[in-house]
């Protein structure tokens, strides 16, 4: 309202002082609230231990949320990517222990076919995925539903649920319990999904046919980008994130588990996403800010838990916040149609 | 300009045989059962079918009539498990202050109608008149009766549900046929016809088929959505008390994975996801397909973890199917 009471000159650094808000938005804000208030009130919260703990746990959602996004700004959903992580870590673990059978000692060679087994299964079912609802027209959430089941399925039945062991020590200790400086394999790996998803989102071709293909598939089409080949790669990128995500999951608790992942992670990984800015109408949404949303939800649960709050209530907040960041960004939007 | 003609001739038998498809499909699959073992077609299991069907139709149902309008409910799951805790927690406090059996029931079921209209009122208000998608708000909603579950019942089975209700809502019978199936036998009734033959069940096909031409025709879109969502929980809550019946506890994980199994059995009968399409007959036909093939897999001893593959396949093929009789008639 008022932007139309200073019309004008000052109407420019109004609406680019609200194009930052509305680029970074509330999340940082809460961030910085909620790191602030938490460090006052518990000392615990800043200490080494927890810090590293929030950071390891929040570059495994990262890195999930970041494919995600890539989904739904194609206007689409990956209702899989949970039982992704699940499938590439059995997978990642029972070829290690069978490679390693065969060849004892070979450690690069074991690695390397338990990682590449891991992606690749990951790939597949971004395939499965991308083909169904690209080629044969079916809804994604009805797809990735059906490939959630199926991929869970086939995870517990590789290892009828229990968790498979036998990976080398290097891939284990060396890899997945490393730290570089201080911080875990894990946060490296994140930022350089995070990094390498930026450059794609704004330097690419496939990057910006995603945003023109989720904004408005009519002019996409028209536009001569060919839809199929794009819709298939979000897919195939959000599910070799997850299996990367597995992959690193396995090498950090040091087994294959079919438990890894599942609707939680699926869950977080949206939720993440929406409250980082991206719309479910597709078209719009920065992995930056997912990231930092991914960020901001990992600390919550860390909070929550420093202040006792009951582990049953959590999720209602979780709720409540997601609810809130949308309907907030919603009738935000609608101000400014308005205007 | 002849192939147009002919295929437009032939369009009309074409459409019943598409129609035909899931009900050979669910013959073929109870006759192939039956080929492995024989105890697939005896009474006992039949009559054994038809009730557990009974409990997923009337998810499905719920689910149909919020897709109808082009949405979803994935908190529908929680909500199931919200009702059933509350119901019983109501009921044993109840009990617990010495009140007279009918005075118990009538706490529990109010308990639980209040808790399902609440949960139906939080989605529809969210999603009318806030303007959020459902997979969000429904996705909160997920989470925040997920936490109220677990919460009330501390994690915990919660004991003392009455004889009375037990009785009512699972044990009763009329002329055999047990008291699931005669409840959602009349609900399925009495939601067809509303849906076929009021001005609300009919305007829930406009707003699926077109929302704008919806509003233009002046019909109060926002005012029938958040009622869609509040039908959807409260068909939810009352499928959660006939559980809750069976089992005779509140169970804090009795929703499970139920969400997206009634979106599946909703789907898979033929319920369109782009909303305007399926009615009663959708949901309860998918609702038999998924329960005639996990009662058939487990009969004949097919390992769970396959039986969930099978499961995601069939969800895809089903939609699938739909797509290409949509093709057809185009």
């Amino acid at each position: 309202m008022s932007a139309v009471v200073t019309a004008g000159m000052p109407r420019r650094s109004i609406t680019l002082g609200r194009s930052i808000v509305g680029r970074i938005g509330l999340l940082p804000a809460l961030l910085v609230a909620l790191v602030v208030g938490m460090s006052a009130i518990d000392p615990q919260f800043y200490g080494l231990i927890n810090i590293l703990n929030i950071l390891r746990n929040a570059s495994l959602l990262a890195i999930v949320a970041c494919g995600q996004a890539l989904v739904i700004v194609a206007g689409g959903f990956d209702l899989s990517v949970g039982a992704v992580v699940a499938l590439a870590s059995v997978v990642t673990a029972k070829t290690m222990a069978a490679t390693a059978a065969a060849f004892p000692g070979n450690t690069a060679l074991i690695i390397a076919s338990g990682a590449a087994a891991g992606i690749g299964c990951g790939l597949a079912v971004g395939l499965v995925n991308g083909f169904c609802v690209a080629k044969l027209k079916v809804s994604g959430f009805v797809v990735t539903l059906g490939t959630m089941s199926a991929t869970a399925g086939v995870g517990l039945m590789i290892t009828s649920g229990i968790p498979a062991y036998g990976m080398p020590d290097s891939f284990v200790k060396g890899f997945g319990r490393a730290q570089l400086f201080g911080l875990p394999t894990a946060v490296y790996a994140a930022l350089a999904v995070i990094a390498a998803m930026m450059f794609v989102q704004r330097r690419t071709l496939f990057g910006r046919y995603v945003y023109a293909i989720g904004g408005n598939v009519d002019a996409a089409v028209v536009s001569g980008v060919s839809i199929q080949r794009h819709i298939v790669g979000t897919y195939a990128v959000s599910s070799v994130l997850a299996a990367l995500t597995g992959i690193l999951l396995t090498a950090q608790v040091g087994s294959g588990q079919a438990s890894f992942g599942g609707d939680r992670m699926m869950l977080q990984s949206i939720a993440a996403a929406v409250i980082g800015g991206v719309s479910l109408r597709g078209g719009v949404g920065r992995v930056e800010i997912v990231a930092i949303s991914a960020l901001f939800l990992t600390i919550l649960g860390n909070a929550l838990n420093l202040l006792h709050v009951d582990s049953r209530l959590q999720p209602v907040f979780l709720g409540v916040i997601m609810v809130a960041a949308v309907a907030l960004d919603e009738l935000s939007r609608r101000s400014k149609a308005r205007v | 300009m002849t192939t147009e003609q002919s295929s437009h001739k032939n369009s009309f038998s074409s459409e019943w045989l598409w129609r035909a498809v899931l009900p050979i499909a669910l013959v073929v699959l109870l006759l192939g059962f039956a080929a492995v073992d024989r105890s697939v077609l005896s009474p006992a299991n039949l009559l054994n079918i038809a009730q557990q069907t009974s409990y997923l139709a009337l998810f499905a149902m719920a689910q149909t009539v919020v897709i109808l309008t082009r949405g979803f409910d994935l908190a529908l799951g929680p909500a199931v498990s919200m009702v059933s805790v509350g119901t019983a927690l109501a009921m044993a406090g109840a009990t617990a202050t010495g009140h007279d059996p009918s005075i118990v029931v009538l706490a529990g079921l109010g308990t639980g109608f209040g808790l399902g209209i609440a949960c139906g009122l939080f989605n529809g208000v969210v999603i009318a008149l806030l303007g959020v998608s459902p997979f969000v708000a429904t996705l909160g909603s997920y989470n925040i009766a997920i936490g109220v579950a677990t919460t009330l019942s501390a994690g915990r089975p919660v004991q003392g549900v009455p004889k009375l209700f037990s009785q009512l809502f699972y044990g009763g019978s009329i002329f055999g046929i047990p008291a699931a199936i005669i409840i959602t036998l009349a609900i399925g009734l009495a939601l067809h016809l509303m849906l076929s033959r009021t001005v609300f069940g009919r305007s829930l096909y406009i707003i699926g088929t077109n929302p704008r031409a919806a509003a233009v025709a002046g019909l109060p879109v926002k005012r029938i959505l958040v009622a869609t969502y509040v039908l959807c929980s409260t068909l939810a809550a009352l499928g959660a008390i006939m559980m809750t019946a069976r089992t005779g506890s509140g169970e804090p994980n009795l929703g499970g994975s139920l969400s997206l199994q009634a979106i599946a059995g909703a789907v898979v009968g033929g319920t369109s996801l782009a909303g305007g399409r399926g009615g009663v007959g959708t949901a309860v036909l998918g609702a038999l397909f998924v329960t005639i093939l996990s009662n058939g897999m487990n009969l004949t001893r097919i390992d769970g973890y396959i039986q969930m593959v099978v499961l995601g396949a069939i969800v895809i093929i089903g939609v699938l199917l739909d797509r290409l009789r949509l093709e057809r008639r185009r």
